[in-house]
């Protein structure tokens, strides 16, 4: 037991101390907040100027009330978001002014030109001429206010009352509430739930890799220069496994707790939001459930292996693992019901990153949340298992990897 | 005192050790040696409890390996190295502690070896910092610094200047005056023929000859001397106590005095060394020919042990 302690604290502070982990523990939090934070605050901020968009109105219908309309819209600082050009001359023909407003966008004098064809018809047909694609956000609220002009002038023509016409327009929107067990309610936004969930299932696979490869790295130095001879012969093979396991979970629980401190203070300043707290207690025991099963498959791989070359081989496989939940991340916020999405919460490789998941999303059934519970805490007691039959024979066999075959011998072996 | 008794160790192909009985007393120095590939790593093992024998017993001070025998053993590994990144005292200090030092002891122990092998200097250093040599003096120091009763030292020389090796042999010397019992694993004949007590020597796992060197020495020697003469010694051919003579063509080092001699007489010395017959006592062809010629050196010619080695080897194969 003393000799445990002893090599958990050398591993734990010599670990600490290395620039591998140092690195981590602030970069990886800057790097899920850069992803996270940056695509928002960057479409957030790169309008703040009036962009010019130009109208080409054949008909001549809907130009003035559109102009209108859009004009309302305003920046942050009370500046109009568009201006609205006409480029429709009566005596112009339809080809030439395409021309010269083409022209305009590729010069940038204009952000782009709406071609409204056959209007007053059935067959009204429009094209938004710009650059790329178009921003999305200015497509989309183009594209609402010209209905709303378009159906209000058709109303009008059939002399339908203005209020009428008023209260048929307003846009009502449906806002999603998140009901929980003990009555709580919350908004269910699902940009801050995305993001939220995506935090915890990235920091849970970030730690993972980088704990996991450490360890996998010094047993492998350890066996390369036979230190792992010496370390064997002045303490069980039990109180060395245990004391790297405790060492490394203590580095995991240094990483969250730093972690922790990060995101509350820019919590605080507005970095995050408070929804991504929600649940927070019922997430960090699948994030140790989860972090405690992989760190012992890495323990099990560390034994087997001879070379940095198969180390990193199998670490690839391992995270492509890790990241299977964040494919299946976007499905699940759409329809959390799923089945292939309860499937996966079962399966130990996957059950702590959906769960976690799920927390965010649904209000998921305490048997489930249990179940999950238990195959977690069964496959944990037989990884480790495994991994410590591994580790007592794989730490002192060198040379070539084992074969499957040799690998099911060492596991029957006492 | 440690007994290994019908030791033997299969893996899946190849019986590594078989059926290996010896014992080391305490006191004395145990050469283990044997050509590549021999099996010495893998009875070393099993005696430090890193590997469990197939069949076989090992006792020490006649009780059986257990956890409390983690802490009275030194172990040099062959392959050298240690936790690179590390300070040195920090290396020494986790090593001394896992042998259940505790903190102020192991200090002091540290402190003291690190200053008796001269690298005091790179206390505080980083073991990667270090030159080669200095490297491996910090992992002889963590062999040794819990003052172990049973010392297991595979190749303790190699990459050590001829100094340095004169250094670590003197230590070597001292621990087991001081009673250690010390298991050294060498293909460095020479380096085994200046310090072990007792030999054992295996080939694929067998063992092949052992005993007290100078019993090994006796039982491998072929009864020959060497006389260095003034005058005429072609007679001694024809002697019916000799088998053959040899000219040698250089004196025996025997230190300075002779090289004093040489250069005195110059010329007129001979040196021959004389196969005797199996009968024949050394002394008794000594009186034969000391009337006739004037003699300055007479001496039983010894095998070395590197000759015994690959003898003994080959005869095996």
């Amino acid at each position: 037991m003393k000799k445990t302690f002893i090599i958990a604290k050398w591993e734990y502070i010599e670990k600490i101390r290395t620039k591998a982990f140092i690195i981590s523990m602030f970069v990886t939090p800057a790097i899920l907040l850069l992803f996270t934070l940056a695509p928002t605050w960057f479409s957030r901020h790169e309008e703040e100027s009036t962009k010019a968009y130009g109208i080409i109105d054949t008909s001549g219908i809907y130009f003035s009330q559109l102009r209108d309309n859009l004009e309302k819209i305003k920046l942050n600082d009370d500046q109009p978001k568009y201006l609205i050009i006409n480029l429709y001359g009566k005596n112009d023909k339809l080809n030439d002014l395409k021309k010269s407003a083409d022209i305009d966008v590729v010069r940038n004098k204009l952000q782009g030109y709406l071609l409204i064809l056959n209007g007053g018809t059935d067959n009204i047909k429009i094209n938004f001429r710009s650059k790329g694609s178009g921003s999305f956000e200015d497509v989309g609220k183009i594209e609402g206010i010209f209905n709303k002009v378009k159906n209000k002038i058709q109303l009008e023509k059939a002399g339908v009352d203005t209020n009428i016409i008023n209260s048929v327009s307003k846009y009502v929107g449906i806002n999603p509430i998140k009901i929980e067990e003990n009555g709580k309610e919350s908004k269910a936004d699902f940009l801050t739930i995305f993001f939220s969930s995506f935090i915890f299932i990235m920091l849970l696979m970030m730690m993972i890799l980088s704990t996991g490869g450490m360890l996998v790295r010094s047993l492998l130095e350890e066996k390369s220069n036979r230190l792992i001879e010496i370390l064997v012969s002045s303490c069980s093979k039990k109180e060395l496994l245990a004391g790297k396991v405790i060492a490394l979970s203590g580095l995991g629980f240094t990483q969250i707790l730093i972690w922790g401190v990060l995101a509350l203070v820019t919590a605080r300043t507005a970095l995050i939001p408070m929804e991504a707290f929600d649940n927070i207690f019922p997430m960090l025991g699948f994030f140790i459930l989860g972090y405690v099963f992989y760190v012992s498959i890495f323990v099990g791989i560390g034994s087997i292996v001879s070379t940095e070359q198969e180390a990193q081989q199998i670490t690839s496989y391992i995270s492509i693992i890790l990241i299977l939940p964040t494919i299946f991340a976007v499905s699940a916020i759409q329809n959390p019901g799923s089945t292939i999405i309860k499937i996966l919460s079962f399966i130990p490789f996957t059950s702590a990153s959906i769960m976690m998941l799920r927390l965010k999303i649904e209000t998921i059934p305490v048997g489930e949340i249990l179940s999950a519970v238990l195959i977690m805490v069964i496959s944990i007691y037989l990884t480790i298992t495994f991994s410590s039959k591994l580790f007592k024979i794989g730490i002192l066999s060198y040379g070539k990897r084992p074969a499957l075959k040799e690998l099911i011998r060492w596991m029957r072996e006492k | 005192m440690l007994i290994a008794e019908n030791l033997t160790k299969d893996y899946k192909d190849i019986t590594a050790v078989n059926n290996v009985s010896f014992r080391v007393e305490p006191g004395r120095i145990f050469g283990l040696l044997g050509p590549n590939g021999a099996g010495k790593t893998t009875i070393i093992r099993t005696i430090l409890n890193i590997i469990r024998p197939t069949s076989g017993t090992i006792l020490f001070d006649g009780e059986p390996i257990n956890d409390q025998f983690f802490n009275i053993i030194g172990y040099l590994p062959e392959e050298r190295g240690l936790y690179k990144k590390s300070k040195t005292i920090d290396v020494i200090l986790y090593f001394a502690r896992l042998r259940n030092m505790d903190k102020k002891t192991a200090l002091s122990e540290a402190e003291h070896w690190l200053k008796k092998l001269d690298i005091s200097l790179y206390r505080n250093k980083k073991i990667e910092e270090l030159s080669k040599g200095n490297q491996q003096k910090v992992q002889f120091i963590t062999a040794i610094i819990h003052n172990p009763k049973l010392i297991v030292l595979d190749e303790p020389f190699a990459g050590f200047d001829p100094i340095n090796q004169q250094l670590i042999r003197e230590i070597i010397i001292s621990l087991s005056s001081m009673g250690r019992t010390i298991i050294l694993s060498t293909h460095q004949m020479d380096t085994a023929e200046k310090l072990c007590s007792d030999i054992f020597l295996i080939n694929k796992g067998k063992e092949v000859c052992s005993g007290s060197l100078t019993d090994i020495k006796k039982r491998f020697g072929t009864n020959t001397v060497r006389v260095i003469f003034e005058g005429d010694g072609s007679f001694i051919n024809s002697l019916p106590s000799v088998i053959r003579t040899e000219k040698s063509n250089s004196l025996p080092d025997t230190g300075e005095k002779n090289n004093l001699l040489l250069s005195e007489t110059d010329h007129i010395l001979s040196s021959v060394e004389v196969t005797l017959k199996e009968d024949i006592q050394p002394k008794d062809f000594l009186k034969d020919i000391m009337g006739r010629l004037s003699i300055t050196h007479y001496s039983v010619v010894e095998p070395t042990l590197d000759k015994i080695f690959i003898d003994v080897i080959r005869n095996s194969q």
